[in-house]
């Protein structure tokens, strides 16, 4: 899977787990500054990656990134 | 009799299903053979089932106290599956979960989850965060809560509250740095923990250096936010604040220092810390110095009762936690 394709499911997987839309989130979007989320949404997120993408990703891995951008980087790797 | 005696009694009325994920782990079986031989539970060893029977005729244990379940065998494996998947709000697909199924803790939660055992126990060859995070994906959060949290019960030698010498504490081991938002779901899950463990009508103070605007500060700010939005969540709990200590735990300090109708001023059973520094700090004071019994820390805000035990813990301490989590899970049902 390219690494657009990727990103445009990723987009929506967080905006979906962040409760934002889609419109406003890319690839430099900081998890902490920008989204501000708690733990409970980045659980929500992993999942819905592990259950669409087939990547099973641990959470502290996805905790530790950064932007969106750090996460799909995260996922090809996993790939 | 001691709380901790009532609540043995209380789990032998009412025996719960306690699912074991660690079951070959020495002290972890001696702890559930022990609390289901004594009647408080029915123990659930999950895991390979000849390697499982192997140990505990090995260790002179007597079989029929337990059940075993085969994490492999794919009949009940996929009829969970089934009933997990068909559960409202559950956030992973068939695929996903039938991966996460090959770790007997994972397996141990979706049967729970399905109501096949009560309670998860472990913590021994699982770290904490193993537990939490697996709790979080597969049991999910209570509906309206922000976070996991803890409390503990302390049994105070000469502390003469509304409870006695008991008092419930929050939350001193888990939520670091809660927001309001996080602190009023930790007030709100203590009230609901202690009404299940201990059938008190919980009356909750979220406590701080001020009472009731004495002293201002963006602290403060926190804890009144906290309160606002534990009233509004759930009216139906007694939760005030922001006191002090002394205001909310001492009818003469609360008839001085709180100046309106209060149910808790005074009389609280349940203190809520507003961060993780005073939580910590105030339960090694109260060990320390006032020489108290803690009990806990008793895991809340998951849908179900899921307890992560102490690594070191004695295996007289891992039978408690057993129980104490069985009576949780009987006393939410």
């Amino acid at each position: 899977m390219e690494r657009n394709e990727i990103l445009s499911q990723v987009l929506e997987m967080v905006a979906m787990s962040y409760k934002k839309d889609v419109s406003e989130l890319s690839e430099s979007t900081s998890f902490k500054t920008d989204l501000s989320g708690a733990s409970v949404q980045m659980v929500a997120l992993v999942s819905e990656i592990e259950n669409e993408l087939d990547v099973a990703l641990m959470l502290s891995d996805a905790s530790a990134c950064n932007t969106i951008g750090d996460l799909v980087t995260l996922i090809e790797e996993e790939m | 009799m001691s709380v901790i005696d009532q609540i043995f009694e209380k789990a032998k009325q009412n025996p719960q299903k306690v699912a074991f994920p660690e079951a070959l782990n020495e002290k972890m079986m001696e702890a559930a053979y022990q609390a289901g031989e004594n009647g408080y539970i029915y123990p659930v060893l999950i895991g390979n089932p000849e390697e499982i029977g192997k140990t505990i005729q090995e260790r002179g244990y007597n079989a029929d106290v337990f059940t075993i379940v085969d994490i492999k065998e794919e009949t009940y494996k996929h009829s969970l599956i089934e009933r997990y998947i068909a559960l409202p709000e559950t956030r992973l697909k068939e695929k996903a979960l039938n991966r996460r199924m090959a770790d007997a803790l994972q397996y141990a939660m979706v049967m729970q989850a399905v109501g096949d055992v009560d309670v998860t126990f472990a913590g021994i060859d699982y770290t904490t965060g193993d537990v939490l995070l697996a709790g979080q994906m597969i049991i999910g959060l209570k509906p309206g809560i922000a976070t996991i949290s803890s409390i503990g019960l302390c049994d105070i030698p000469g502390f003469n509250g509304s409870e006695g010498s008991l008092l419930a504490v929050g939350d001193s081991a888990v939520c670091t740095n809660p927001n309001a938002e996080q602190l009023a779901s930790i007030a709100i899950s203590a009230c609901d923990t202690v009404k299940s463990l201990l059938d008190w009508q919980p009356r909750c103070a979220m406590v701080s250096y001020s009472t009731l605007g004495s002293g201002q500060g963006e602290l403060i700010d926190k804890v009144t936010e906290a309160v606002k939005i534990a009233n509004e969540l759930r009216p139906d709990l007694d939760i005030d604040g922001e006191f002090q200590l002394d205001a909310a735990i001492s009818p003469a300090v609360a008839a001085k220092k709180v100046k309106r109708e209060s149910a808790v001023a005074g009389k609280a059973n349940v203190i809520i810390w507003p961060d993780l520094n005073v939580g910590n700090v105030a339960v090694k004071l109260i060990q320390q110095f006032g020489k108290a019994d803690a009990y806990g820390p008793m895991l809340q805000g998951f849908n179900k009762v899921i307890c992560d035990c102490s690594r070191g813990a004695p295996v007289s301490e891992l039978v408690g936690n057993i129980v104490i989590s069985a009576v949780r899970a009987a006393g939410s049902k």
